[in-house]
């Protein structure tokens, strides 16, 4: 069954894969602050923040990613505005999942129950202490699922990029498939390795959710400091 | 100037109050939830209010730290003009909070983190070192009786050992005045007792509290003043033994009467 010449082809593979990876890890970075910004807009008192927060969503929610990959390769280079496949592929994924994502954070955050706002500020904890060490933290559980379910999409959805010749897996697949005539073979195996870093990278994901829900400090300034609770306890004992 | 030195010189009229409420006024939209109210709180003492549910109590404790704003008050809290007429005056709110302990129903503890997290939580943002801030957290832990619990998390806690990890929490700042939202309303009988040993303890040792509360007896037990308040105004106040034992208002009466019933 097998006729390609897979050994001849594993380097272009391993780039496809490498590449896909960096589209992954650059545009969920991205995505992840661009959507957390437009979720605390969107949550802010200020009309002025929430109104353009909001339709900026509305907005990239509702237009295929496929249409905004065109729109940042082809369409801003008609316009001048000349973006490398890396920086036009990176750019759509953030602007796309952004507007995701800041639905999923928004949800989060409002999810958060309000006496928890109550108890930091009359703690004194401040608006930016309450967000980091009360509100964020608590918001990140309710958020895990969605954000990882979202991280996955956007592995996948990095196949995508093959319009523009990204040079990623799927690029690299139909590199090899016009060379070889095997389609079959050759996307099977395509489908398969995304299945293979897909498959470990939701199951790592859950694994996460579930030791960050049952409470086990990631931090490293509260494993130092219930290490430190830990020694004064023993003291005392 | 000190507890003991007030007492000393008998000027206990003229001493600052920690807290110092006039003409408190507040709406929510067009349902105005408090008339006109005033309220004084001498430091080392104990004021309880009492009343009916949605008759304005929780209210008037929040505007001490404001958490709820006035709509027109003159606010003094430890010596400090907090608000006057319709303005705020208070620039810091995080500093003023820190002075204002506060305990609520339903306990507020922040779930993600460990009893003894809880409590270092607020000195350390006050700008207490770490270790310091540790110590006095398992302390204070030991004060309410739950040092062996330092560790666990909220969920893993009955509701009374939240309520005294959460006032150990309100206690790590030293505030000069304490705030109890019905600390007890949503516990068991026997929780509600360990809760109550502690604030006995703490009223004891001259702690500044102000009480929300339904545990009449209790209320009645610790308190140097009690206060009714019903319909957003401040009906009959007077020491604890006159206004639960011979209220000289027919609402009071009513509201004693409906609780004994209930």
């Amino acid at each position: 069954m097998f006729q390609v010449p897979w050994s001849e082809y594993l380097p272009a593979l391993g780039d496809g894969l490498v590449e896909t990876v960096w589209f992954t890890i650059i545009g969920f970075v991205g995505a992840v602050v661009v959507g957390l910004l437009l979720a605390l807009a969107r949550l802010s008192r200020t009309r002025l923040l929430r109104l353009p927060a909001a339709v900026y969503t509305e907005v990239f929610k509702n237009i295929p990613l496929l249409a905004i990959i065109f729109l940042t390769y082809f369409g801003l280079a008609s316009v001048g505005l000349r973006l490398d496949v890396f920086q036009a592929g990176c750019l759509s994924l953030v602007i796309f999942y952004g507007a995701y994502l800041s639905e999923t954070f928004r949800a989060a955050i409002s999810g958060v129950h309000s006496g928890q706002r109550e108890a930091a500020d009359a703690l004194g904890l401040g608006t930016v202490r309450t967000l980091g060490d009360v509100v964020l933290p608590q918001a990140l559980r309710l958020a895990l699922p969605g954000t990882n379910t979202m991280l996955v999409d956007m592995l996948k959805s990095t196949s995508l990029l093959v319009t523009i010749s990204a040079a990623e897996l799927m690029s690299q697949g139909r590199l090899i498939a016009s060379a070889t005539f095997r389609a079959l073979e050759v996307y099977l195996v395509i489908a398969v390795l995304y299945f293979a870093i897909c498959y470990p990278l939701s199951q790592c994901l859950l694994w996460l959710e579930r030791r960050i829900r049952s409470g086990v400090p990631l931090s490293p300034r509260r494993r130092r400091r219930l290490r430190v609770a830990r020694l004064l306890l023993e003291e005392a004992a | 100037m000190t507890q003991s030195a007030v007492e000393r010189d008998g000027v206990m009229a003229n001493a600052e109050p920690v807290v110092l409420i006039e003409h408190l006024t507040k709406s929510f939209d067009a349902r105005v939830v408090l008339d006109d109210v005033h309220l004084r709180v001498e430091s080392g003492k104990i004021v309880s209010i009492i009343g009916q549910s949605g008759g304005g109590k929780t209210t008037l404790l929040r505007c001490v730290n404001l958490l709820e704003r006035p709509d027109q008050a003159e606010l003094r809290v430890a010596g400090e003009t907090i608000f006057s007429g319709p303005d705020l005056v208070c620039r810091d709110l995080a500093r003023l909070r820190r002075k204002v302990g506060m305990v609520f129903q339903r306990f507020n503890l922040f779930p993600h983190l460990t009893a003894v997290e809880n409590v270092v939580l607020g000195q350390v943002r006050a700008g207490v070192p770490e270790k310091a801030a540790l110590r006095k957290a398992v302390e204070l832990l030991r004060r309410v009786g739950l040092a062996h619990r330092a560790l666990a998390y909220p969920e893993q806690m009955s509701g009374g050992e939240q309520q005294r990890v959460a006032i150990a929490r309100a206690l790590a700042l030293t505030p000069e005045v304490l705030l109890f939202d019905e600390p007890t309303s949503s516990l068991d009988p026997e929780s509600t007792g360990e809760v109550l040993r502690v604030m006995r303890e703490l009223a004891a040792d001259g702690m500044t509290m102000i009480l929300v509360t339904h545990e009449l007896p209790f209320a009645r037990e610790v308190s140097d003043w009690t206060v009714f308040v019903d319909g957003g105004r401040i009906v009959e106040e007077g020491p604890p033994a006159q206004v639960l034992g011979a209220p000289a208002h027919e609402r009071t009466r009513a509201f004693l009467a409906s609780y004994r019933d209930g």
